[in-house]
């Protein structure tokens, strides 16, 4: 680096100031970098939900007065704001949120961003710069939809059950555990998720909300106290607080052999009751129907197909105002659905054969898998068709198949399926 | 004639490697940026071996920089007037001399290190693995055999980078990967040994004292690299069958509470 300036300056320069020169150059470049490092980066933003936007035909002031309104209410991701309404605690969420730093008793701050934010995005929105790369990808927390909890299918989770999901990660995803960060920090960021979660949702239901303006209102939400507190926070918040008391009773096993409650429940499994092996097939190996959709890919695959008709739409009785306000509606959307969301992926219904449960391996957690499905997911609540007992025995074959072996092979002992990779 | 500031300038410049060189050694173990401390059976011949080394390839580099500065100093063209330099083709006798020497050197380390190695690398006890690990992007997957000492088994307990281990015994670790090249570095056991898909390596080690150390990723893995830390706990083989069963009963609980209930 250092030669040619060096011979570039010789050829014009008295040659004593050669080597001064080309030290001139060595220290430009070894300063350029370093000067380069010194800019401001600007502060983090939430994304807006531009999906929901395209599909909500909304304007740009639609879409400022939404942003305007969350600032308000849930403020930056530098600087959280919570309303009393949503029973979130500020304190917590301070530790987590903006960019990662130590304040003046060395406490690490930025937690989010620190641990979390590049799979599941600065919004929450699941789109990080990893989060392509991944299979699942990260969950969006914006509809507020979560798989692995204690509650039933349609509820939210509780606190715990996402403490535990941070703590034990998601095996079988690319979700690890952060249970060394210990108690505190985990907290922390559990609150974050929350906050960033309910977010998503007022975002969402202000979104939708224009579809029910009158005339009046001039496609401009109104802005007092009453209206975005009850009718777009509470509604939201109540939900979360409500997940807390709303855990599923479970009954205790039946007091039923094990070999016995095996094979009942393997008779349910393959039975029209349960049907378990509809997905999860004849083999267990989870080779069943394999061409369904998680419920947010699913909102994504059908609004690209809605797109796909709207393109194909003869727009020739259209006014010209019309007809140039849908191409833009178009070119906005088809922007939107290759930027602002990842590509739908079929959902696998799971192997249960290999010993890895995404939502915790406890007994305990099997039957609330069970009793109340997987939301989001096409794994269904047995809650309504199943009772308790049956519950319990499917519980127990599900947790016998890693290990079930009938010997023709020759093999002295069971065996995980992991294992025989 | 060129100023002699600036063959002083070079001079010393080079004169400065060796000095901070050695400086930063000598005040590493004082700021507490020294190898961490050992609390393993085979730590303390890593180590000498480490100091053996640090010794040798510390006089070559200070003699190696000291005669840098040297030549810079006495050759300098302003110091030495109009006198000029002799070409010279090369020294046949020079290069056979500094090819053998560490040549010999290199064997040599290469020998007396063989028995350090193979105590680490080869000399597996025979046993049972006392504890599967599975690494991957970006944790450490634990599986301890269970009271029948199998794995795959049903009594098998499943646990996330809380590994631990019993004291003054030797321990066996299954080392497997699940996606990339990783490394299970147990930088107070003196352990590091690469995690590398579709192999089950064996890795041993006896710890000599309790306590809680990191476990770490030695190898970059991908984005959440620096996240891949788990920790390694050494207790006595009394509060490790405790630990190991108060883990297993939590895991299989068909209650929220557990612990409420045995109350």
């Amino acid at each position: 680096m250092n030669l040619p300036s060096a011979t570039a300056c010789k050829n014009n320069q008295p040659t004593t100031t050669a080597p001064r020169l080309s030290l001139a150059c060595l220290g430009v470049c070894c300063l350029l970098p370093i000067l380069a490092g010194c800019g401001q980066t600007p502060a983090a933003t939430f994304r807006p939900n531009m999906v929901e936007s395209a599909k909500q035909r909304l304007q740009p002031e639609q879409e400022q007065q939404v942003a305007t309104i969350l600032e308000a209410m849930f403020g930056t991701p530098d600087n959280p704001v919570v309303l009393p309404e949503t029973g979130l605690d500020i304190a917590k969420l301070r530790l987590a949120a903006g960019p990662v730093h130590s304040d003046i008793v060395g406490r690490k701050n930025g937690l989010f961003r620190e641990h979390c934010s590049h799979c599941h995005g600065v919004t929450g929105d699941g789109m990080g710069p990893t989060a392509a790369f991944l299979n699942p990808y990260p969950r969006d927390y914006r509809p507020g939809w979560f798989k692995f909890k204690s509650t039933e299918r349609a509820d939210k989770p509780t606190h715990a059950d996402l403490v535990t999901i941070l703590n034990n990660g998601i095996y079988g995803t690319s979700m690890p555990s952060f249970e060394l960060l210990g108690e505190t920090k985990v907290d922390a960021l559990v609150e974050y998720v929350k906050y960033l979660s309910m977010r998503g949702e007022a975002e969402l239901s202000l979104m939708r909300y224009y579809f029910e303006l009158d005339d009046e209102d001039e496609g401009k939400l109104p802005e007092t106290r009453d209206f975005l507190i009850e009718e777009i926070l509470l509604p939201v918040a109540e939900r979360w607080q409500e997940a807390e008391d709303a855990v599923i009773e479970v009954p205790e096993m039946p007091e039923v052999d094990l070999t016995e409650s095996i094979a009942m429940g393997k008779e349910l499994f393959y039975g029209n009751k349960a049907n378990c092996v509809k997905c999860h097939g004849v083999t267990a190996l989870g080779d069943g129907q394999a061409n369904d959709y998680d419920d947010w890919n699913k909102v994504v695959k059908q609004w690209s197909a809605e797109l796909q008709s709207a393109h194909e739409t003869s727009t020739s009785d259209m006014t010209s105002e019309e007809r140039s306000e849908h191409r833009a509606w178009l070119a906005k959307s088809d922007r939107v659905l290759a930027g602002d969301a990842l590509d739908p992926r079929t959902i696998q219904p799971r192997n249960l054969r290999q010993a890895i449960y995404r939502g915790g391996r406890r007994p305990l957690d099997l039957y609330y898998r069970i009793h109340a499905g997987i939301n989001g997911a096409p794994m269904p609540a047995a809650a309504g068709t199943l009772s308790p007992d049956e519950i319990w025995h499917i519980v127990n074959y599900i947790r016998s198949l890693p290990y079930e072996f009938d010997g023709e092979l020759g093999a002295d002992r069971s065996m995980v399926a992991r294992d025989r990779l | 004639m060129r100023n002699r500031l600036a063959g002083l300038f070079w001079s010393l410049l080079f004169l400065a490697v060796p000095v901070l060189g050695v400086a930063v050694f000598a005040v590493a173990p004082s700021i507490d940026v020294w190898l961490p401390k050992d609390v393993s059976a085979h730590g303390k011949e890593i180590d000498s071996l480490f100091y053996f080394i640090l010794a040798l390839t510390g006089v070559v580099f200070i003699v190696t920089e000291m005669l840098l500065f040297w030549f810079i100093w006495k050759y300098d063209v302003a110091a030495r007037g109009e006198e000029k330099a002799t070409y010279i083709h090369g020294s046949h006798t020079l290069e056979v001399i500094w090819t053998i020497i560490p040549a010999v050197v290199m064997l040599f380390l290469a020998i007396y290190q063989m028995n350090a190695w193979a105590d680490v690398k080869m000399r597996r006890p025979v046993m049972k693995p006392t504890v599967e690990v599975v690494a991957r992007q970006f944790e450490w997957r634990l599986r301890y055999p269970g009271p029948d000492e199998e794995l795959g088994t049903p009594d098998d307990l499943f646990l996330v980078n809380d590994l631990h281990v019993p004291v003054d015994e030797d321990v066996l670790v299954q080392l497997k990967s699940m996606d990339v090249l990783h490394s299970f570095f147990l930088p107070n056991l003196r352990i590091k040994q690469d995690a590398v898909p579709g192999m089950k390596i064996p890795v041993w080690f006896k710890a000599t004292e309790t306590g809680q150390y990191d476990l770490v990723c030695a190898e970059l893995c991908g984005w959440g690299h620096y996240k891949m830390k788990g920790r390694i706990t050494i207790e006595s083989r009394e509060d490790f069958d405790a630990w190991l069963e108060q883990k297993y009963r939590e895991q299989e609980a068909t209650q929220p509470n557990p612990q409420e209930d045995m109350l």
